[in-house]
């Protein structure tokens, strides 16, 4: 089931030219891409396992609700990693997606009692909009800039919810129908989402478009004097972030929510930031290392509140600490590791790969550019901020 | 009937100054170490928190406040030399690790002390008439003070060796290098002035609110808007920013709806980004 | 849902529980943790769920028996005092039924697990689920105390068709959502406090029978724009000028978030008021610290959430003075011959007194114990039955739920034979230490409203 999802969206995207046969060949898949697909397959069989236990870990509903959050999770950072990784303009407030997918498709059935299955589409659309909006000003600011208008319009969007309560359900939040309310069918959605949303993004970002994106992202001037127009590239990127993150905003609130959208589900800074972190920790463009560090971090959050231990001298039980213990490693890993963990490991094989066969495609600069010699993704985006916050504090060239 | 224009006209006075030494050291971090410094409203926190244990230890309010300041800018250097200093050339990482930074001073006082509003005196108690309004004493003598600092940081800035060597580095790096600066130390500078500065703005709004883990996030959303209004790196910029702000919200709050309390600075900011994205005054010198 | 069928196969589960569970404390919070391991460890390793909650308590203990052990959640923000009261409470009823021979005729003890929801739907909805989940899956639950995570939260009940006795939460949406579908949501119901409707009725009589006495003629009513106050605030609207025979000034709703009142208190100070009325919570702090920082000319009170804590007064520094507010019950009022033990029962146990919360989750715990007693089994069916037609003697009045048909369904009844909750003022006692003294209603008034002192 997978499989086809994966495959479906990716089949009409126009900007593919290498063939998907050409992604899919196992022959050409490294230990990473291996050990993906394994789990991938894993998530796809788990609801089917319900009820065995492995290894003292039992698939049960909890388990199960909790890799559906994951996913949801996961499939936000990827969102966020399709338009900030890839653009490199870095959006501090990507939960504005989320939220207006989640809010839209809420709002309209119970305003105007729409059935779901319009609503969410329409969810999905109003967060491309949204998209677009957030798109045109990101033209023409410079990147310190955008970040600080993506950083407060979920807020003004918030602090607008507040003022008119009755439709939007003000801070507290709205009821509005569930989808479905079983573990296993909202798992089902997740996943479908999941692998549909990450198959969508690695061709998409594996093509020619996410060559140009990536371009885009090193030298734009060089991208329009080659006769491509990067702002219709940009803009792209940002309504497909859009879409799917409108699209899982809106699925969240109606399965994984149980039919109730609240800020602090969507919309928190909280949620702009850990989005944020989950794909830097995963590895910035790269569309996996999202997947990944979005998965992680659900789960990670989601347990380490379990953990029966008291930290030594404070005597503070680590439950009830956890966020600020897993901010502080979010700190210690972005200080150390800045290029992601995920990203780190695959330049270790790939390195091992490099010596045992020199025959490594043309194609690593899309899916990252982590070819061994060459910045990383993150220093390429970075060089583009510096630049641009150069410009901003008119400090022109000015490198000492 | 409706509040005196009077009434109005003294919160935007009070507000103003307060905002203004807040966004300050905000915009000298971003103007002349190049550093959009997230965690800039942690400071307050720290400032508020700090007043706090003082207070309950028997100190006096009004001594809390130099020692408030001496300890967020202690704060500010640890957090410039230990982390942002080492990733100063990655503007991505500063932004993210600002945040993280302050996210996780939040968090410290979150366990510590909890989510409850904990409740600092006034540096002085009791009110004052001014044309026929009654105005809270504390927040006479928190504008009061809020104005010599910045006349002393205008002086300092314009009239000493050291505050010229600050604009220096911010008009220039290579140009103050090669006149013997040492840019290193001027932003260490900037940063306890900055950082000091927030701290004592963190006891002020202490004193006429309340102390919680998340005080310093709607200051630093202010700040923000004030920069980008005010120009990037300029103090009087900051001023008359905060200014706006202030007088734009009050007037938001008194005759449109008090729910729109913060949301109208956003807006301008938002507004001004898309209208003139180099910002309203665009880059302005630090020339006081 | 092919493997969702009914759990009578955790036979393995349970025993492993039982043996990890031979103690007869209140462990903590460990939704997959320790039994899931057992689980795994002790070969169950078949197809049966693993899940002892889903479908309902029905799946535990075989139906139609009372489990040895009794699991009962409580969930609330540890670190707010108005969420310890929920943990602690729950745990010293536990403590006390435990110590007095426990449930049923064959004393089967109680268990609390607790959760700490952060405040926040999300957190909230995690540990509900950990909870609910897996081999030890509590067969009720109790707590909560924010309307935002018990909105977010009633989905699950539904779907987990476990009983949940709410504390602290005053929303009136939760039994709206009965009156949709009472099928699905029946599994809720309220133990404290009274819903934000009758707190209106409950101010509007306040206000009928003292603001004469307190010499407020002109009013202004401050609320937080919150969900539990807008049923205050209609009532206010409606009723208050006629009723209470006052000049109704303004009538305002504060926004969330709200950090500068001062805007505010000028333009109630330009309508002359004698007092403001208020339904605040969540920003009752700053509100109240403000208005009395700056020494406004009006009385000030209504519903106020913090200064219903025992300890607001010092935290305060004496800001408190004179404010008053409706609350479930103070440690010294006696509501009902429960009330004061049960008070000094837990000052003796954490130190201090507990909040409104605290004195629901506690009649939460024994009303359970009792419906579990009458149903002869945890089954949320048969509990939902048993509960219905109680009727409990509580700390904080005669506890009964409003059936299925009427307007509130499965809420807590509000009257002055049930439970209808005092206003009690903080007045300086001779040394000057804050003292929560009931003013209302007649028979419970320890002594009289008094004005702030600088008005």
């Amino acid at each position: 089931m997978g499989a086809e999802t994966s495959e479906a969206p990716a089949s009409d995207e126009e900007f593919e030219e290498r063939t998907l046969a050409e992604i899919m060949d196992p022959r050409e898949f490294g230990w990473p891409t291996r050990l993906g697909l394994v789990g991938l397959a894993t998530l796809a069989v788990l609801p089917v396992l319900r009820g065995y236990g492995f290894l003292g870990i039992v698939v049960n509903s909890q388990l199960l609700t909790n890799i559906t959050g994951a996913m949801f999770f996961a499939v936000f950072a990827m969102s966020w990693d399709m338009q900030s990784g890839y653009t490199g303009e870095i959006s501090f407030g990507h939960g504005l997606f989320f939220g207006v997918g989640g809010y839209a498709s809420a709002i309209l059935q119970t305003q105007l009692g729409m059935d779901l299955l319009v609503t969410i589409p329409l969810g999905m659309v109003a967060a491309a909009v949204a998209g677009l909006l957030i798109g045109f000003p990101s033209l023409r600011l410079q990147g310190p800039y955008f970040s600080l208008i993506t950083l407060v319009t979920p807020i003004i969007l918030i602090g607008l919810f507040t003022f008119a309560p009755d439709i939007t359900g003000g801070a507290t939040g709205l009821f509005t129908e569930p989808l479905t309310s079983g573990a296993v069918e909202g798992y089902v959605i997740a996943l479908v989402l999941f692998l549909g949303s990450l198959g969508l993004f690695l061709a998409i970002t594996r093509s020619d478009a996410g060559i140009v994106l990536t371009a885009i992202r090193e030298d734009e001037l060089a991208v329009e004097a080659a006769g491509l127009n990067p702002a219709k590239f940009k803009l792209f990127s940002f309504v497909l972030s859009g879409l799917v993150g409108g699209l899982a905003g809106a699925l969240f609130v109606h399965t994984y929510a149980g039919g109730f959208v609240a800020p602090s589900d969507l919309l928190a800074l909280v949620i702009s930031i850990e989005v944020i972190i989950a794909s830097i920790l995963g590895g910035i463009g790269t569309i996996t290392g999202a997947a990944i560090g979005g998965l992680f971090l659900f789960l990670f959050r989601a347990y380490i509140a379990q953990v029966d231990l008291t930290v030594p001298v404070v005597g503070v039980p680590i439950n009830e600490i956890y966020f600020l213990l897993f901010t502080v490693a979010t700190l210690v890993v972005l200080f150390f590791v800045p290029e992601g963990v995920v990203t780190r490991i695959l330049m270790r094989a790939r390195r091992r790969a490099d010596t045992e066969d020199d025959d490594e495609g043309p194609d690593v600069a899309a899916d990252g550019g982590w070819t061994e010699g060459e910045p990383t993704t993150l220093e390429r985006i970075v060089a583009k901020f510096v630049r641009e916050l150069r410009e901003l504090t008119g400090d022109r060239g000015d490198d000492l | 009937m409706a509040v005196s224009p009077v009434t109005v006209g003294v919160n935007v006075l009070l507000l103003g100054a307060l905002y203004a030494i807040v966004a300050i050291g905000f915009t000298l971090i971003f103007g002349v170490g190049g550093i959009l410094n997230l965690a800039h409203g942690a400071f307050l926190t720290v400032g508020g928190y700090t007043a706090y244990y003082l207070v309950n230890a028997g100190i006096p309010v009004w001594v809390t406040v130099p020692v408030a300041g001496i300890v967020t800018a202690i704060g500010g250097v640890a957090l410039y030399k230990g982390i942002l200093k080492k990733v100063a050339d990655n503007p991505v990482s500063v932004l993210i690790l600002s945040l993280v930074a302050g996210l996780i001073v939040e968090q410290v006082f979150l366990v510590l002390e909890g989510a409850q509003p904990l409740v600092v005196p006034g540096i002085v108690e009791g009110g004052i008439g001014i044309l026929g309004d009654n105005v809270e004493l504390n927040r006479l003598v928190v504008f009061v003070v809020s104005w010599l600092v910045i006349g002393a940081l205008f002086y300092f800035v314009n009239e000493t060796k050291t505050g010229q060597a600050i604009l220096a580095t911010s008009m220039s790096r290579k140009g103050a290098a090669i006149v013997g600066i040492d840019a290193d130390n001027v932003f260490t500078l900037t940063w306890i002035v900055a950082a000091g500065l927030a701290g004592v703005a963190g006891v002020f709004l202490a004193t006429f609110q309340t102390v919680t883990p998340l005080m310093g996030r709607t200051p630093l959303l202010l700040s923000f808007s004030i920069v980008v209004l005010g120009g990037l790196g300029s103090i009087r910029g900051s001023v008359i920013g905060a200014y706006l702000i202030s007088f734009l919200d009050q007037i938001t709050v008194q005759y449109v709806s008090p729910r729109l309390a913060g949301i109208s600075g956003l807006v301008v900011l938002v507004a001004v980004l898309l209208v003139r994205p180099e910002g309203l005054f665009g880059r302005e010198l630090t020339e006081g | 849902m092919a493997n969702d069928g009914n759990q009578r196969g955790t036979d393995a589960n349970e025993a492993a529980n039982d043996l990890g569970s031979d103690r007869r404390t209140f462990l903590k919070a460990t939704g997959l943790g320790a039994t899931g391991v057992a689980a795994g460890l002790a070969g169950c390793t078949g197809p049966s769920d693993g899940d002892g909650g889903d479908g309902g308590g029905g799946g535990d203990g075989g139906g139609g028996e009372i489990p040895e052990t009794i699991r009962v959640g409580a969930l609330g923000p540890a670190e707010a005092p108005f969420g310890s009261s929920i943990l602690n409470s729950a745990e010293l009823a536990a403590q006390e039924i435990n110590d007095n021979g426990g449930v049923g005729d064959k004393g089967a003890t109680i268990e609390v697990t607790t959760g700490d929801t952060k405040d926040d739907p999300g957190t909230a909805r995690q540990r509900y689920g950990e909870m609910t989940s897996g081999g030890d899956a509590a067969h009720v639950t109790t707590g909560i105390f924010g309307s935002e995570q018990l909105l977010a939260l009633m989905g699950n009940i539904a779907d987990k068709e476990t009983v949940h006795l709410s504390t602290g939460a005053a929303t009136p949406e939760a039994p709206a959502k009965l009156q949709d579908n009472y099928e699905r949501f029946k599994y809720w119901f309220r133990a404290g406090p009274v819903n934000s409707t009758f707190l209106g009725d409950s101010l509007v009589q306040y206000a009928a029978e003292r603001f004469e006495k307190m010499g407020w003629e002109k009013v202004a009513f401050v609320a937080e724009d919150f969900k539990w106050t807008e049923p205050v605030t209609q009532t206010i609207e409606d009723r208050l000028a006629d009723e209470a025979g006052v000049e109704v000034t303004s009538v305002r709703r504060v926004a969330e978030g709200t950090e500068d009142f001062s805007p505010i208190y000028d333009q109630l100070e330009s309508e002359d008021i004698d007092g403001c009325y208020t339904a605040l919570a969540h920003i009752g702090n700053t509100s109240l610290v403000q208005w009395a920082k700056q020494k406004r000319p009006f009385g000030y009170g209504g519903i106020h959430v913090p200064t219903q804590l025992p300890s607001y007064y010092e935290a305060t520094k004496g800001a408190a003075i004179a404010t008053f507010s409706q609350t479930t019950a103070t440690p010294t009022s006696e509501i009902t011959e429960k009330t004061v033990p049960y008070a000094n029962a837990y000052k003796e146990n954490y130190d201090k007194f507990p909040v409104y919360s605290g004195y629901s989750t506690y009649d939460a715990v024994y009303m359970l114990k009792k419906a579990i007693e009458e149903a002869g089994s945890v089954n949320g069916d048969d509990l939902v039955t048993a509960l219905e037609e109680m009727s409990h003697t509580g700390t904080s009045g005669q506890l009964e739920f409003y059936g299925a048909d009427e307007e509130f369904p499965h809420d807590l009844k509000y009257g002055p034979e049930l439970a209808q909750g005092v206003y009690f003022q903080w007045q300086a006692d001779s040394e000057g230490e804050g003292v929560q003294e009931v003013i209302w209603p007649d028979e419970l008034a320890t002594t009289e409203y008094k004005s702030p002192p600088w008005v």
